[in-house]
């Protein structure tokens, strides 16, 4: 049979490439990917960038956005109730809500891998303790587990990001935790074991490299849930202190002139969506694709 | 069967006692003195204080004090609130109600609407007609709960006016609380216009119940798209094409049946879900539920109220997880003996 390639050796892309390759493939999937790359950079650099500074109180108060016609060219999305500019502090809040659950999701994506390798690895009672406190965790409520972690840390910032890390790592446990179990059923995996490899190494020489694609999605999803945890804690009034331009809490802030200035309420809110959504598609079309994978 | 129940009951009986651990626990980690956030008496005299040392045996062990507590809440006294002197269980009377309704309600929308959409999108899979149905799920999916009660709030009661925007009756009607669930109050009390307060009490859980269900909808919306794809994609499907049976057919007397219990177990496991949302809405529509007392309690360090709130709303979502795995293993009878300690 003819051969395309003139060289022997076959070569094998890796699962992430492989991953890439079928991803790459869907149009509205990559401008969500494209998009939330841009979410990315804003997070970085959106608050050295901004028009104006986002907690600056200025005298031009409940300016309508610029295409209205009492709008003002100098504040492209208007400015609230204090006379803060819209953009500016959805630019800076970037790196709130949209930088923050990143961080979040890195953080228990690791503690996550090491309970779920260890859960999966052992038998007997220790994994059916771990997996049955696993399940106490992952039935209560989200919100619940979050807000009673801030009684005991008290409100703010710092503690709410480890309020949704706790809410998150179980997610990332049970992930890790079927991966693995899936993969060991496996008969690559009985080779390196026959040459007498530890557990341990097997673990990362040929299980973490195959399980990873499905951590990836995990982490785009766990992140949407992580977002929405922080606005609407936000909301609440538990999370981010009063000036901070975090999307949620600028939604609550702007509750009472919701009929006077209706873009306080609707900019930040269709920012939240908009970052969920594309959040979401990404961690879709990487399911999907992950799901052609195994088709063929 | 019988065995399968016991053995769901029995990881109940270790999960509570998880539970217990855990909000037991919680009277050390909470600030301030730990007698005062189990027994909620915020400014206990000498004597109270004897009393309350020797009720919770907070001379002895932790071993002891733990066992002290469980008998405590096994007896039904969970302290009384900081905030208002109530006591816990009468609270919890008052408001878990009118949170069950509103969650029971919610999911008795999503799951006819999500339902329903996600056979419709299986049944015409990759035309026009699918794709809407899915991007309609994924924005619901998105969509930050809160903001879209403000939405329906200005859309429906602002503008149309035509549903109220907070409370679950109007305070017109005079309706005594024998239950606290409204509708069944409505049903009992002995007031004389009994068809317009239930109207009434209808109008308002309108937008709450909708601004729930549209999250755990959207979940349905995909589970029984998928769940309805495999079924057709199966060989007892295709042999009833085989026989000339009608695409109407199929789907009614084949297709339905079969998605539909996939989605009876995926419902337990997304019920904490629902959980966090029906917090929220109760929240913004001011709904007297025990969310919205919980946030409250945080506000006013009502540590007592915390920590009663945690152990009814996990339970609450416990029993409808066991419920729901239970139904879902009566119907399908595959999953008697697979799933032992999986």
């Amino acid at each position: 049979m003819a051969r395309d390639n003139i060289y022997l050796e076959e070569e094998f892309p890796t699962p992430i490439k492989q991953l890439w390759l079928t991803f790459s493939r869907t149009p509205v999937v990559m401008l969500a990917f494209i998009c939330y790359l841009f979410l990315f950079v804003m997070a970085i650099i959106g608050q050295f960038i901004t028009p104006h500074d986002a907690l600056e109180i200025g005298d031009k108060l409940l300016f309508p956005p610029a295409w209205s016609d009492e709008g003002d060219v100098e504040h492209l999305l208007g400015t609230d109730s204090l006379g803060r500019d819209m953009l500016s502090r959805l630019l800076h809040g970037a790196s709130l809500t949209f930088g923050l659950s990143f961080v979040i999701v890195i953080i228990s994506m690791f503690i996550g891998i090491i309970i779920g390798s260890f859960s999966a690895i052992t038998r007997g009672v220790k994994s059916s303790v771990s997996t049955h406190f696993l399940d106490v965790i992952l039935s209560i409520p989200s919100l619940l587990l979050a807000i009673i972690v801030i009684a005991i840390l008290g409100p703010g910032l710092d503690n709410i990001l480890w309020a949704i890390i706790l809410v998150t790592i179980p997610q990332f446990v049970h992930v890790t935790r079927d991966a693995i179990k899936e993969e060991q059923r496996k008969g690559y995996v009985l080779i390196p074991i026959l040459d007498g490899a530890s557990e341990l190494r097997v673990l990362i020489t040929s299980i973490y490299p195959n399980i990873i694609d499905k951590i990836i999605i995990q982490m785009t999803l766990s992140q949407s849930a992580a977002i929405l945890d922080i606005a609407a804690l936000g909301f609440l009034g538990l999370g981010a202190p009063i000036p901070m331009p975090e999307w949620g809490a600028m939604l609550a802030d702007s509750l009472d002139l919701f009929y006077i200035a209706p873009w306080t309420t609707y900019l930040p809110g269709l920012t939240i969506l908009f970052t969920v959504v594309v959040t979401n598609l990404v961690g879709e079309g990487l399911r999907h694709s992950l799901k052609l994978q195994k088709a063929n | 069967m019988l065995y399968f129940t016991l053995r769901r009951l029995y990881l109940l009986s270790f999960t509570l006692l998880m539970l217990s651990i855990v909000s037991f626990s919680l009277s050390y980690l909470f600030p301030g003195d730990i007698i005062v956030n189990l027994s909620g008496i915020t400014n206990p005299t000498l004597e109270q204080r004897i009393e309350l040392n020797a009720l919770y045996k907070m001379d002895d062990s932790v071993f002891h004090q733990y066992f002290a507590y469980i008998k405590q809440v096994v007896n039904g006294n969970l302290g009384i609130s900081m905030f208002n002197n109530a006591p816990i269980v009468d609270e919890m009377n008052t408001y878990l109600p009118a949170t069950i309704e509103l969650c029971v309600t919610a999911l008795f929308i999503a799951t006819i609407f999500g339902v329903t959409l996600g056979f419709i999108a299986a049944i015409f899979h990759n035309k026009w007609i699918d794709k809407i149905i899915l991007a309609f799920a994924m924005i619901g999916y998105s969509i930050p709960a809160f903001w879209l009660a403000l939405i329906l709030i200005v859309i429906f009661s602002i503008l149309l006016s035509w549903f109220p925007s907070s409370g679950q009756i109007n305070l017109l009607f005079d309706v005594k609380e024998v239950t606290s669930f409204i509708f069944i109050d409505i049903w009992f009390s002995d007031i004389d216009d009994k068809w317009l307060a239930f109207q009434d009490a209808l109008r308002h859980i309108f937008l709450p119940a909708i601004t729930v269900a549209v999250t755990p909808m959207t979940i349905f919306i995909r589970l029984s798209r998928t769940s309805m794809l495999n079924v057709l994609d199966s060989n007892y499907i295709k042999a009833a094409r085989a026989k000339g049976l009608s695409n109407v057919k199929i789907i009614y007397h084949h297709g339905i049946r079969n998605a539909l219990v996939q989605i009876i177990r995926q419902m337990g496991m997304h019920f904490a879900h629902l959980v966090s949302v029906v917090m929220i809405a109760e929240v913004v529509f001011d709904w007297q539920g025990i969310g919205s007392w919980l946030i409250n309690s945080i506000f006013q360090r009502d540590y007592t109220a915390i920590q009663g709130g945690l152990i009814a709303m996990a339970t609450f979502t416990f029993l409808i997880n066991i419920f729901a795995d239970i139904l879902y293993v009566t119907l399908n009878p595959i999953e008697r003996y697979k799933r032992h300690g999986a």
